[in-house]
């Protein structure tokens, strides 16, 4: 696909590189692709829990005209990785589709239609059933973790009997409920064998290379026999990082069929195979002197996770590294249940982390009876990371949090809660810190020049809709010199220079590198051929250049990854949300009525796309604070409800206008640009501003989230 | 979704003498493809009267006659509604999104089914979808179900926002049946039924008949109204509870009060009680308390809504204070 060739026609605002085609409908995202013989699968999942499946019945399904074929675990062709319970294990794949008889969680994939148009294989589908021996099934966190014992976490720093007569102390347990990813796409593949072991898969994925290396993995073929694309993706939130199940359906039916098979999940599948954020408790105590310098932190977390997968996302490790405190102690486990596997969400860890140990915070704020944005200025950790003891590279939380009180008129919030109203309203400020490690992977990308000086910068690394195409534009121009509208991007396609996934904030961080070098190498490949050609190396001459050199192309390619500057320091991206909000005495109704956010994440590539993910953060934040519940329901082991009319995501309505701004201060270690990941920081630490405004607005402090109206009335 | 066959009948009388209980009416079918998307409706065929229902909105000096093929968004738009009906519009924009408003009917949005989430999922019990298979939602999530109206064997609420609206004005269903030359009629109140030990029944529209419209008698409401939703997100979500509430004012006094609700029975509800308290008194603050107390407690929550009594009370007092400043 001749790709992001944009015509605008309003040349002074300046748009995304993709926008264009995803306004106008051209982009194509996975299930769009149309492949000549295609064929179309959908999933049965499992009707129980848990047990064994004892038969399958296909008959009436295979009477459905245009049914091809029936997948099931007695007829599948077999996955090499999953050919022993050795193999599998080793094969870091956590969940054998169609490979057991065992059924771990309602849902699970049991069989897989076949047909020659979609609507056939869906009526198909819904004809299939099967017997199976019932086991009991448990998906009842609530009940099930306080039989778990919380382990340490990380090496306990000083002793909890150093302050065990802290002066002031507060301590106090969080729950968060399950939370699903569901983004607007639905997750697709389809999967065709197109040369005698050569496999092409269109696949929404946050990294095309990460999928690439899981299926070479599973099938025992060579890497560069799998190739995957994914030039668009609507929405991941982190869903997109793993490899699920219709990933290798999709290839054991066009296997089977020797025919492409596309497989796109329904939105209720979304809800049970493609990861959630798990159900959550946390216990924070905190202690400080009188000061308020804190003394010591003990926080313990425990979250759900599958019982065939230990997934386990580290909620207490914010707790090791926001504040300078010498004592401090941290615990976790994870509680197996009869659910599907859950996956990194937006924030995974430190947003759900960030709850407890900001709200406990904000909680000691009142018994030390200090302003809660002093008491976070005196003892953020802002020159050494506590956990490794070295120093950050940059870190400016603090001004963060100055500019952040401003920008919200903190000067305007009564310390005493409950003390302001408007009518039946009642009027508080929250605010709340976050802080995410700003991590660096290696990552190649090339530059291809055409002889009409059109460049071309190219990576495998999808943009998820964050602007990494727009910003490997911004970083080519700045670089080379080359007017914007000469440069092309290419992405998304695991023939490409690789690069890792676009997930944990690392995405441009990773790629701004790779992208400078190549524009060194591009640089230094057309000096020399400009000295051949006796020509003064320009973009203005590039065509000239090639010309005279006899070139119809100059590629170059480079990588980039991280290096000694790890050794020295550690790197973080920090970010201070406040936010003003009011709360219905009557009716237990909260909306938030402004939203602040300001964010250290080093330079600034992109100004626009960079405060989109800010602000679209802060609104996963005010869903996850006031609404976003997935229920379930022990006595049937199962989730109740899969659609997005009863899932609650905010939406405009729910959202103020979110002031986004930036401490724009380089971190000339991390990587060439100086720019540290800004999508994590959005969320982590809003829905405990939001909490702790509440609790401002009313004298309620509400532990479990979403503050529903329902607990504001009964709180 | 099973396949079915898509007919469209040339006339009403051709629609339903083709009608059968395997058959089905569509209209905006905004809830009815979701239903059968999920295999709750399994029609062999269905029957499209969109062309053939009236999509006009006419008024005279007693009533406002809405076709029932009268799109939900035209309804909140409609220059007669807005002047003399203004309750109506605010009901139907509190409720799902602007795309689906322009599909849903004015029928179809009274024939809509509930939204508990038990009975969406066909690997749970659901009386309603299967009769004598029992209630999951009596002991199971119970948040979003009835405070009042309930039976043993059902929980679920009615959905519509617009259906509020109708209640709380007298307005009347009229529909057409084999054989009937004049067209039929059921008093609001009478049209969505309670779920007593038949919850699959959702209303007392005889088998087999067509609605062709809703009329609203003309009213004193047009100036002191309100619709309050509460819900858990501002847009595109049920009600948790919702108010739809009118007063007619002459002098000091209260003439005459309307109440209704959405989320807290099968039915839409009407506060009767609380409505004869308001008729003559002055409003007040402290009166509109009093009428939303009386309402709330005829009320008898499950387990798992106790908070929708609380939320019942403040909501009627807001919608009481609202028709003053609307």
């Amino acid at each position: 696909m001749n790709f992001f060739k944009t015509k605008t026609s309003s040349p002074k605002v300046e748009g995304r590189v993709e926008g264009v085609f995803k306004v106008t409908g051209t982009g194509k995202y996975s299930a769009e692709y149309h492949l000549d013989g295609m064929t179309y699968a959908v999933i049965v999942g499992s009707t129980v829990p848990a047990g064994r499946i004892e038969s399958i019945q296909l008959d009436q399904a295979k009477q459905v005209e245009g049914v091809l074929d029936i997948l099931t675990h007695q007829n599948r062709p077999q996955i090499p990785a999953f050919a022993t319970k050795e193999k599998l294990d080793k094969s870091g794949y956590s969940l054998p589709v169609l490979h057991t008889d065992q059924i771990y969680f309602k849902g699970q994939p049991i069989a897989l239609v076949v047909a020659t148009t979609l609507e056939d294989a869906m009526y198909a589908a819904s004809l299939v059933t099967a017997t199976y021996r019932k086991t009991t099934a448990n998906v009842d966190f609530d009940g099930s973790h306080k039989g778990v014992d919380a382990e340490p976490f990380g090496k306990e720093r000083g002793t909890m009997a150093a302050w065990a007569s802290a002066p002031h102390v507060a301590e106090a347990e969080y729950t968060i409920r399950h939370e699903v990813h569901n983004p607007m796409e639905m997750h697709a593949t389809i999967a065709t064998w197109h040369a005698p072991g050569k496999l092409k898969l269109y696949d929404k994925t946050q990294g095309v290379n990460s999928v690439q290396q899981t299926v070479s993995r599973l099938w025992e073929m060579p890497k560069e026999n799998v190739e995957v694309i994914s030039e668009f993706m609507g929405g991941g939130f982190g869903s997109g990082l793993k490899v699920w199940p219709n990933v290798p359906l999709a290839i054991m039916a066009s296997s089977q069929l020797k025919r492409p098979v596309k497989l796109v999940l329904t939105r209720p599948q979304m809800f049970t195979l493609v990861g959630y954020r798990p159900q959550s408790w946390q216990k924070v105590r905190i202690g400080a002197d009188k000061s308020g310098k804190f003394t010591g932190i003990w926080h313990q977390a425990k979250h759900a996770t599958a019982i065939y997968d230990n997934f386990n996302e580290g909620i207490v490790r914010i707790s090791r590294m926001l504040y300078d405190v010498k004592n401090i102690k941290t615990e976790f486990a994870t509680v197996p249940l009869n659910l599907s596997a859950p996956t990194w969400m937006r924030g995974p860890g430190d947003c759900t982390g960030a709850f407890a140990l900001e709200s406990a915070v904000d909680e000691l704020s009142y018994v030390l009876k200090m302003d809660p944005v002093q008491l976070r200025l005196q003892n953020l950790a802002l020159r050494i990371d506590p956990d490794t003891g070295k120093p950050w590279s940059t870190n400016y939380m603090g001004e963060c949090v100055t500019k952040g009180a401003e920008m919200i008129g903190w000067g305007d919030r009564k310390a005493l809660p409950g003390t302001v109203k408007d009518g039946d309203w009642q009027i508080g400020y929250g605010m709340a810190v976050g802080m995410w490690f700003a991590g660096r992977q290696k990552a190649s990308a090339a530059i291809r020049l055409d002889k009409d000086g059109v460049i071309t910068v190219e990576t495998a690394m999808t943009d998820i809709g964050t602007g990494t195409g727009t910003a490997m534009q911004n970083i080519a121009h700045e670089y080379l010199g080359i007017p914007k509208e000469k440069i092309k991007v290419k992405l998304g396609q695991s023939t490409l220079p690789p690069a890792p996934s676009q997930g944990g904030s690392t995405g441009l961080s990773s790629l701004s590198g790779a992208v400078t070098a190549a524009c060194e190498a591009f640089k230094s490949k057309m000096d020399a051929y400009a000295s051949t050609a006796g020509e003064q190396s320009s973009p203005a001459n590039y065509s000239l250049i090639m010309q005279k050199n006899k070139l119809t192309e100059v590629l170059a390619e480079a990588s980039s990854g991280p290096g000694e500057e790890q050794k020295k320091y550690a790197f973080c991206s920090g970010a201070a949300h406040f936010c003003k909000v009011k709360v219905h005495s009557k009716t237990g109704k909260v909306k938030v009525e402004k939203m602040a956010s300001v964010v250290d994440a080093g330079h600034i590539v992109n100004q626009q796309a960079a405060a989109n993910q800010v602000s679209g953060a802060a609104v996963g934040g005010i869903g996850m604070a006031l609404s976003e519940e997935q229920l379930t329901d022990n006595r049937y082991g199962c989730l109740v409800g899969n659609d997005l009319a009863g899932y609650h995501f905010a939406v405009n309505a729910d959202a103020p206008i979110i002031d986004v701004d930036f401490i724009h201060k380089t971190d000339v270690n991390i990587n060439p640009t100086g720019s540290k990941g800004v999508g994590e920081v959005g969320i982590i630490g809003t829905a405990a501003a939001i909490a702790n405004a509440i609790y401002n607005a009313t004298g309620k402090r509400l532990r479990d989230l979403p503050i529903t109206p329902d607990k504001v009335l009964l709180s | 979704m099973k396949p079915f066959d898509l007919l469209r009948p040339s006339s009403i009388a051709k629609a339903i003498s083709a009608k059968q209980s395997q058959v089905q009416f569509l209209a905006g079918g905004t809830n009815l493809v979701d239903l059968m998307k999920k295999h709750i409706a399994t029609p062999d065929a269905l029957l499209d009267v969109t062309p053939i229902l009236s999509s006009q909105i006419t008024g005279s000096t007693e009533t406002l006659l809405i076709g029932a093929a009268v799109k939900n968004s035209s309804a909140a738009m409609d220059k007669l509604v807005l002047s003399s009906y203004p309750l109506i519009a605010k009901a139907i924009l509190a409720g799902a999104s602007p795309q689906i408003r322009n599909m849903a009917s004015t029928a179809g949005n009274l024939l809509q089914r509930t939204r508990c989430p038990y009975f969406y999922d066909t690997t749970l019990p659901c009386n309603k979808r299967n009769p004598g298979e029992g209630c999951g939602m009596r002991e199971g999530e119970s948040r979003m179900g009835a405070i009042i109206g309930h039976s043993e064997h059902c929980v679920a609420v009615h959905p519509s926002d617009l259906c509020i609206a109708l209640a709380a004005l007298d307005a009347e269903v009229l529909y057409t049946i084999a054989g009937e030359k004049k067209p039929m009629v059921i008093p609001f109140k009478d049209f969505h039924r309670l779920p007593g030990d038949a919850p699959e029944k959702d209303n007392n529209l005889p088998q087999n008949a067509l609605i062709t419209g809703v009329r609203i008698p003309k009213n004193p409401f047009s100036k002191n109204y309100a619709y309050v939703k509460l819900r858990d997100r501002d847009s595109y979500a049920f009600a948790l509870v919702s108010v739809a509430a009118a007063l007619h004012l002459q002098g000091d006094r209260i003439v005459e009060a309307r109440l209704a609700s959405g989320g807290v029975a099968h039915k839409p509800w009407r506060w009767y009680q609380a409505e004869n308290f308001l008729k003559g008194k002055i409003p007040s603050a402290e009166v509109f308390a009093e009428a939303a107390a009386l309402a709330a407690d005829e009320t008898n929550p499950l387990v798992g809504n106790a908070f929708k009594k609380l939320m019942l009370k403040g909501a009627i007092e807001v919608a009481l204070q609202n028709c003053l400043t609307a």
